[in-house]
């Protein structure tokens, strides 16, 4: 991963697991996002919280270009402003009233979310296709041991599981659990794609396995 | 020191229907405690250790506390009407602050989003201005001349109505709603929430009433009522920060929740502050 | 058709919604299962000696089991619910409806637990809900490299709705639903459906109506 000082891009969730006008948690190392994508496309990624009752914004609504909490209906623009609050339906609510949001890419199908202010972009996939996402509950040195292999320059690692080849971008989440994106490179059937996700299960299965050892033997 | 304050409160522990010989294990405040019923038929709770710890049975409960109370528990004089059923509506657990779960239940701003199509409906979502004070004779916070529209308000209702509504905080987690009664207009329904806190953030909620409803059958009742509960837990099991801000910062009230307002502020002056957090981050 | 039902059971939440879903009415009896601990009575023992609802009746018919009330419902008057009959889909539908069985058992044990005091081995239960959510998104995901939305089908059928339930309400058992993003979509696609209904702890995807207008003159 590019050493940023001034920040640096986490890879928080594929594309195709956010459709248009819907809201997912997503975490970085700053702390819980709701990611969302308007209907006409646009990513977004705010702080999964309403300053009303602090309620997970990540629970709500997309409307339009809007996020709004299942609370009380307060929406958010994309920029963080409050929009609308409906039990006051003529007041234009104050500026000061908004949620902190993050700056967003998405590139090769996966969706990347700042921490901070990232210098350069987030790195490309060239040739890569997106699979899937799935959480182990295994840190990064031990997703590594199981692979037998280690992140090169691009936060990728590459993987083969039962003669299939995968790589996997991994994401540390809280308590010791990775975010795992499995990407293929381009030509691939069907059966190459269910068997390379039935794969990555069984990687899963040894590192979580290599990590109950470690976390057992300290 | 965040718990002394409340300490000498009452709260609920049990369904007195319910209580048997052989001990309910529960707790207060963190600390445990068991509920069983005498010989004599009088309810009797202890503390673990077996200290024998003040109750008493009202509104249909076990009531208890592990400090000295200096009153009795609040009344409800409507719960002694004739013609009133009540009804036991079952407790549920929740992990949220107890004073979390009572500040939600005297919101209205949610029912649209929340109870949709029951308690309320967009676009029928403006709180109008309605009246709150911390009344000093009886030290309780109270709204009234509250008012919204309804799709379906009750289940003694036959289609959507403009409810009126006073809800009342006698005790730090205890709170009553008084709402139009559809088969009889002069008076109110009452519906109340008694909140047992386990912990800071975790609590066994209690709701009860009090109706004039000679129509729907118990069970139903009981449905009705448990089905707006359960709407809310997941709202609640989601709130950030887990305990409640006493201090302005983290959370924006507006007009609509004078009545949230009015409670956190009598909450502080009280110390109050078990599933509280004091300062702002 | 009667069905002996309670709000909050989930088991009983699959039969309701596949009636909304097909059209289909009940005569709904409600049964105090908590705190009356009603289907543990003589009335409903002597219809369910094993003490479980929902109970479907029809006539002289009589069910105990959520996932036979479901094929009972398609086949009556929407068997496009079943799937389209050939070994693979009729053994895929098969599978995930003994599947769901093992929900109630974890995330519906965990769900007891957590919010009604019942008994249990929360800790047990909770993995092994995760085991059974890890199961189920990695169908998803393969049906959906198949280029099918759904667990049976490219359409919706009896599977889908006998698995729904508990894994909507695995939160309310302290299982987060966070990591799947198969389930995620498919559980949007279910409430998407026409005639969905919710039950309480499902919340309406009020993104499916639009901002409602203000200043139009109403209230």
């Amino acid at each position: 991963m590019s050493a940023d000082t001034t920040g640096f891009w986490t890879p928080v969730a594929l594309s195709a697991d956010l459709p248009s006008g819907t809201v997912i948690p997503a975490r970085t190392r700053a702390g819980s996002i709701a990611l969302w994508r308007s209907d006409s496309g646009r990513v977004a990624a705010s702080a999964d919280r309403c300053p009303h009752r602090g309620m997970r914004l990540s629970y709500g609504f997309v409307r339009g270009e809007s996020l709004s909490c299942i609370y009380h209906g307060w929406s958010y623009t994309q920029t963080g402003n409050c929009l609308r609050i409906p039990a006051h339906p003529g007041l234009t609510p104050p500026d000061t009233i908004r949620v902190a949001t993050h700056l967003v890419e998405e590139a090769d199908g996966v969706i990347w979310v700042a921490v901070g202010e990232p210098v350069h972009p987030p790195p490309k996939l060239e040739g890569l296709v997106a699979l899937r996402s799935l959480t182990m509950h295994a840190d990064v040195t031990t997703i590594e041991a199981a692979s037998g292999a280690k992140s090169d320059e691009t936060g990728l690692i590459k993987a083969t599981q039962q003669s299939e080849t995968m790589w996997l971008l991994l994401s540390e989440q809280e308590q010791g659990h990775t975010l795992v994106h499995v990407l293929l490179d381009g030509e691939n059937t069907l059966g190459d794609r269910i068997s390379a996700s039935r794969g990555v299960e069984s990687l899963r299965r040894c590192a979580e396995d290599l990590q109950a050892r470690r976390s057992r033997d300290g | 020191m965040a718990k002394e304050a409340m300490l000498d409160e009452w709260y609920p522990v049990g369904l007195f229907s319910q209580v048997k010989t052989t001990a309910y294990k529960t707790a207060l405040m963190g600390e445990p405690i068991e509920v069983s019923v005498g010989a004599d038929g009088n309810a009797i709770v202890t503390t673990s250790g077996g200290r024998v710890l003040s109750s008493r049975v009202r509104y249909g409960h076990v009531w208890s506390s592990i400090g000295d109370p200096q009153k009795e528990i609040f009344s409800i004089p409507e719960a002694d009407q004739p013609g009133r059923r009540f009804v036991d509506v079952g407790v549920v657990r929740v992990r949220c602050s107890p004073l979390r779960a009572v500040e939600n239940f005297l919101d209205i701003a949610h029912f649209p989003f929340v109870h949709t199509d029951i308690l309320g409906a967009e676009p029928h979502t403006e709180v109008q201005n309605y009246k709150v004070e911390i009344r000093d004779v009886e030290d309780e916070v109270w709204a009234t001349q509250v008012k919204f529209y309804q799709p379906q308000a009750a289940k003694s209702a036959s289609g959507g109505i403009t409810t009126e509504y006073m809800y009342r905080v006698p005790a730090p987690t205890c709170s009553v709603l008084y709402k139009t009664c559809p088969p009889r207009p002069s008076e109110w329904d009452v519906i109340t929430l008694f909140v047992q806190p386990l912990a800071e953030d975790l609590c066994d909620v209690w709701p009860w009433m009090a109706l004039f409803d000679d129509e729907t059958s118990m069970t139903d009742l009981i449905h009705f009522q448990q089905t707006i509960f359960l709407q809310d837990r997941s709202i609640l099991e989601n709130q950030i920060p887990r305990l409640l801000p006493l201090d302005p910062g983290m959370e924006i009230p507006t007009r609509a929740d004078l009545t949230s307002v009015a409670y956190r502020r009598w909450l502080k002056r009280h110390n109050y502050t078990y599933g509280a957090q004091l300062v702002a981050q | 058709m009667r069905l002996y039902d309670y709000i909050l059971s989930p088991s009983c939440y699959k039969v309701r919604l596949m009636a909304a879903l097909t059209g289909q009415s009940l005569d709904i009896r409600p049964v105090d299962f908590h705190p009356g601990g009603e289907h543990r009575k003589a009335e409903l023992l002597a219809l369910n000696p094993a003490g479980s609802i929902p109970i479907l009746e029809d006539g002289d018919l009589l069910l105990t089991e959520s996932s036979a009330m479901l094929v009972y419902l398609a086949r009556k008057a929407a068997p496009e619910w079943l799937g389209d009959g050939t070994a693979e889909q009729s053994a895929r539908l098969q599978q995930w409806l003994s599947f769901s069985h093992r929900l109630t058992a974890n995330l519906g044990g965990a769900r007891l637990h957590e919010m009604l005091l019942r008994p249990g081995d929360i800790a047990l239960l909770q993995a092994q809900g995760v085991a059974a959510l890890r199961e189920l998104e990695a169908g998803l995901v393969e049906q959906d490299l198949r280029g099918m939305p759904f667990l049976a089908s490219d359409r919706p059928t009896v599977a889908d709705i006998a698995c729904f339930p508990y894994v909507a309400l695995a939160p309310d058992g302290g299982v987060s639903l966070d990591p799947y993003p198969a389930i995620r979509r498919w559980s949007r696609a279910i409430r998407a459906l026409d005639n969905f209904i919710e039950m309480p702890g499902i919340h309406r995807l009020h993104e499916l109506k639009p901002e409602p207008q203000i200043g139009t003159g109403e209230e």
